[in-house]
C-alpha cells in the first residue's frame, strides 16, 4: 500500500516529461564569421515561424524546438553540423544550409543518413539532382544567372560586361549561367577575373577591366567581398554599373555611399507580396526590430515546410521525405509568404526573381522587372 | 594601332603604381619582421596581428567605440603608439621568459599569439569586415594626385609611398646614428658579448619591438585605408606576405626587407594584372623561392657561419 503512494509521483513525473519533450528542428546556417547577417535572417525567420506554430498549439500538441547549427560557410564546419544532426535519432528534417559550397558539402551526409533537408537559400544548380533528400524552396543559379543576363541586356541595354567571380560552387554556378544566356543575347563578356573569400585586393584586376571600358561589371559572389570591390573601382576612377545576384543583398551594401546604382536579383521583395507579407513583415519588425531580408523570408517558409511535413507524416525521415516530394504540382503547393512553393522530380522549385537597387543609402524596388 | 599601344602602356604603367604601393606596404611589415629576427633571431609570427590590430584600434578611435571619437591624425598617431606598446609587451609576456630556452619554443609561442590574436580580435570587433566611414576620413585621400590619361594616382597612394619612405629613413637613422641602434647592432652581432659590455640586451629587445610594432602598425592603418576594410584575419596574410619578402630580401638585413616587399609588391600586381588572377600569390611566392633557390640566404642576407 506504501509502496503505490511513493509510485504516484513518480508516473506523474514520468508523464510530465513526455508531455515536456519538444520536436527537434535543426536549423544550420553561418551564424557569426563574415556571413554572419545572412545567417541572422535565417535564424529570425526561423524562430519567428516556430513561435507562430507553438502560439497555435505546435504540431499535434508538441512545440517545436528551433536547434541552430553554426557553420560559418565553411563547408568543413558544414559537414560537421551535418553528421551531428544526422545521427541525432530525434531528428526528422533539417532546414539548411545556407552557402551552396556548405550545403554540397552537406548533401552526402544527410543522403547516406537518409534524412531529409529543405535548404532555403543555397542556389547552385547541382543540390536537388545530386540527392532525392535535398529540396529547396529557393530557385536555381541556371535560373537567376539566365535571368540577369536578360534584365542586363533588355532593361539596361549593357554591351560589354566584366565579371569578378568567388571561388566557390554558388558563384561559379552563377557565373556559368550568366554567360551562356549572355551569349545569347549578344552582350559581350570582356573577362571573367576570380578571387578568393579572403581576398581585399581587387585593384591589379580592377586596372585590367579599367583598360577594356566596360559597361558593367558582374559580381556574382557575397556582399562582404562585393563592397570593397566597388570602392576600389570608384577610387581608380572607373564609372561603369555593377550588378550582382542575391549574394550581394545584405545591407552592409547601405553603408557604401559608391553603392549607389547597384542592382541585385533577389527571391523576394516586401512590396511584391499580399497581405501575408505585410503581416509577416509587421511581425518581424515587432520581435526583432529590424527589417526582414530574404533569407528570413525564405526560411520562414521552409520552416513551415518542414512542420507541415512533420504534422503530416510523423517523425519518420523516409516518410518525411516522401511527402515532401508529393507536393509536385501547383495544386498541392505549399502557400506561403514568398509564393507558392512545389517540388519538381529533383527537388528544385521554380520561383521568380525580383530586382531591387540600391538608392540613396536604401534598397529599393526597380522599377522594371522583368519575368 | 597607336591607341593599342597607348593603352597597352597606361595598363603598365597603373599596374606599376599599384605594385609599388603594396610593395611599400609590404616593406614596412617586412622591417619588423627582420629587425626583430636580426636582434633575437626569432620570427615572430604573431606580427602580422600587430598590423591587424594597428587598423582596429585607429577605426575603433575614429569611430568612437572607445567612447572618445578622436580628430583622424591623432586617432592614426595613438595606433602606432598603441601598437608599439603592444609589441613591447607580446615579447614581454611572450618571448622574454623563453630567451634562454630553445629557439623552437619561442618560434611555436609566435605561432600561439598570432592565433591568440585574432581571436581576441574577433571577440572584440567580430568577424565583419568593416570599413572607415567617408566623412571621417580626409576627403582628399581618394582624389587624384595625378593623372595623365587613363592612369591614375591617388593622394593616399602618394601618402603610402612618402610614409614608407619615411619611416624607412628615419629607421636607417636610428639604427646607424642613435646609442640605442648601436646596441641594437652589437646585439644582432654577439648577444652575450654586448652584455658583457654593458648593453641592457631586454631595453635594446624592446625597443627593437616598439619600432618594428610601430611600422607594422603604421602599415596597418594605410591597407585599411587603402582598401578600405579591416577584418581580424588581415593581418594573417598580410604576415605570411611580409615574411616572404623578409627571407626574399635575406632575413635580419633592414634594405633587403625594403627590397623584398618591392619585388613582392610588384610581382603579385603584375602577376595578377598580366598572368591570372587567380594565381597573384602563388607568382609571389614562386618568385621568392626562385631568389631563395639561387641565394639560399636572401638577395642581402649574410653568409650564415655555424658558430662552432
Amino acid at each position: 500500500m506504501k509502496r503505490l503512494w511513493l509510485m504516484i509521483p513518480a508516473v506523474f513525473f514520468l508523464v510530465s516529461v513526455v508531455q515536456a519533450e519538444t520536436i527537434k528542428l535543426p536549423v544550420a546556417s553561418p551564424f557569426t564569421g563574415p556571413l554572419a547577417s545572412f545567417g541572422e535572417g535565417v535564424k529570425n525567420g526561423a524562430l519567428l515561424k516556430a513561435d507562430e506554430i507553438n502560439a497555435g498549439g505546435g504540431i499535434k500538441g508538441q512545440k517545436i524546438e528551433i536547434v541552430l547549427g553554426d557553420e560559418l560557410c565553411d563547408p568543413k564546419e558544414a559537414a560537421a553540423v551535418a553528421t551531428r544532426f544526422a545521427n541525432d535519432p530525434e531528428v526528422a528534417i533539417v532546414v539548411g544550409h545556407l552557402c551552396s559550397s556548405a550545403t554540397l558539402a552537406a548533401l552526402p551526409i544527410y543522403r547516406e543518413a537518409g534524412l531529409p533537408a529543405i535548404t532555403p537559400a543555397s542556389t547552385n544548380p547541382e543540390i536537388g539532382k545530386s540527392s532525392p533528400y535535398y529540396f529547396r524552396n529557393v530557385y536555381k543559379d541556371d535560373f537567376q544567372g539566365d535571368f540577369l543576363a536578360r534584365y542586363a541586356k533588355k532593361v539596361h541595354g549593357f554591351k560589354k560586361i566584366a565579371i569578378f567571380y568567388e571561388v566557390n560552387d554558388y558563384a561559379m554556378g552563377l557565373k556559368d549561367a550568366f554567360v551562356k544566356q549572355a551569349k545569347k543575347q549578344g552582350l559581350r563578356v570582356i573577362g571573367a577575373e576570380s578571387y578568393m573569400a579572403e581576398t581585399a585586393d581587387f585593384k591589379a584586376q580592377l586596372t585590367k577591366f579599367k583598360m577594356m571600358r566596360p559597361d558593367a561589371i558582374f559580381i556574382p559572389g557575397y556582399a562582404p567581398q562585393a563592397t570593397l570591390l566597388i570602392s576600389q573601382a570608384r577610387s581608380l576612377g572607373m564609372k561603369c554599373a555593377f550588378f550582382g545576384a542575391d549574394g550581394l543583398d545584405d545591407a552592409i551594401m547601405l553603408q557604401n555611399p559608391d553603392a549607389d546604382g547597384l542592382f541585385v536579383t533577389t527571391p523576394f521583395l516586401v512590396d511584391r507580396g499580399g497581405a501575408m507579407v505585410k503581416e509577416f513583415v509587421e511581425r518581424y519588425r515587432k520581435k526583432f526590430g529590424i527589417e526582414p531580408n530574404w533569407f528570413a523570408a525564405n526560411t520562414y517558409d521552409a520552416v513551415g515546410l518542414a512542420a507541415a511535413a512533420i504534422t503530416q507524416a510523423g517523425l519518420d525521415r523516409e516518410k518525411v521525405r516522401a511527402y515532401l516530394a508529393s507536393i509536385s504540382s501547383l495544386e498541392k503547393a505549399y502557400q506561403g509568404i514568398t509564393g507558392a512553393t512545389y517540388f519538381d522530380e529533383n527537388g528544385d522549385c521554380l520561383k521568380a526573381a525580383f530586382v531591387k537597387v540600391v538608392k540613396d543609402g536604401k534598397w529599393v524596388s526597380a522599377e522594371e522587372q522583368l519575368q | 594601332m597607336l591607341t593599342a599601344i597607348l593603352e597597352h602602356s597606361s595598363l603598365f604603367l597603373q599596374q606599376l603604381v599599384n605594385g609599388i604601393t603594396l610593395g611599400s606596404i609590404y616593406a614596412l611589415i617586412a622591417v619588423g619582421y627582420t629587425m626583430v629576427y636580426g636582434v633575437i633571431q626569432l620570427i615572430n609570427f604573431a606580427h602580422g596581428e600587430i598590423y591587424m590590430l594597428g587598423a582596429f584600434i585607429s577605426f575603433s578611435l575614429l569611430t568612437g567605440l572607445f567612447g572618445v571619437g578622436l580628430p583622424f591624425w591623432l586617432a592614426v598617431v595613438v595606433a602606432v603608439l598603441a601598437c608599439a606598446l603592444a609589441g613591447v609587451l607580446l615579447d614581454i609576456v611572450a618571448y622574454r621568459p623563453l630567451r634562454r630556452a630553445p629557439r623552437l619554443a619561442a618560434l611555436i609561442t609566435a605561432i600561439g599569439m598570432s592565433i591568440f590574436l585574432q581571436n581576441l580580435a574577433l571577440l572584440i570587433w567580430g568577424a565583419q569586415i568593416k570599413s572607415f566611414p567617408r566623412n571621417l576620413i580626409p576627403a582628399f585621400f581618394n582624389e587624384p594626385a595625378l593623372q595623365f590619361g587613363d592612369v591614375l594616382v591617388s593622394w593616399l597612394q602618394v601618402i603610402i609611398l612618402l610614409t614608407a619612405i619615411c619611416l624607412m629613413l628615419a629607421l636607417q637613422l636610428i639604427v646607424h646614428y642613435t646609442r640605442i641602434g648601436r646596441a641594437m647592432r652589437a646585439i644582432a652581432q654577439d648577444k652575450t658579448a654586448a652584455s658583457l659590455m654593458g648593453v641592457n640586451v631586454d631595453r635594446v629587445v624592446s625597443y627593437t619591438f616598439a619600432l618594428g610594432s610601430g611600422l607594422g602598425g603604421a602599415a596597418g592603418i594605410l591597407v585599411a585605408l587603402y582598401y578600405n576594410a579591416v577584418y581580424p584575419t588581415m593581418g594573417y596574410f598580410a604576415g605570411i606576405k611580409a615574411f616572404a619578402a623578409a627571407v626574399l630580401g635575406g632575413i635580419g638585413s633592414i634594405p633587403g626587407a625594403i627590397l623584398g616587399g618591392g619585388i613582392l609588391g610588384l610581382a603579385e600586381v603584375f602577376g595578377g594584372g598580366y598572368i591570372s588572377s587567380s594565381y597573384s600569390d602563388g607568382i609571389a611566392y614562386a618568385v621568392m623561392i626562385l631568389v631563395i633557390l639561387v641565394k639560399p640566404q636572401g638577395l642581402f642576407g649574410r653568409q650564415l657561419r655555424d658558430k662552432a
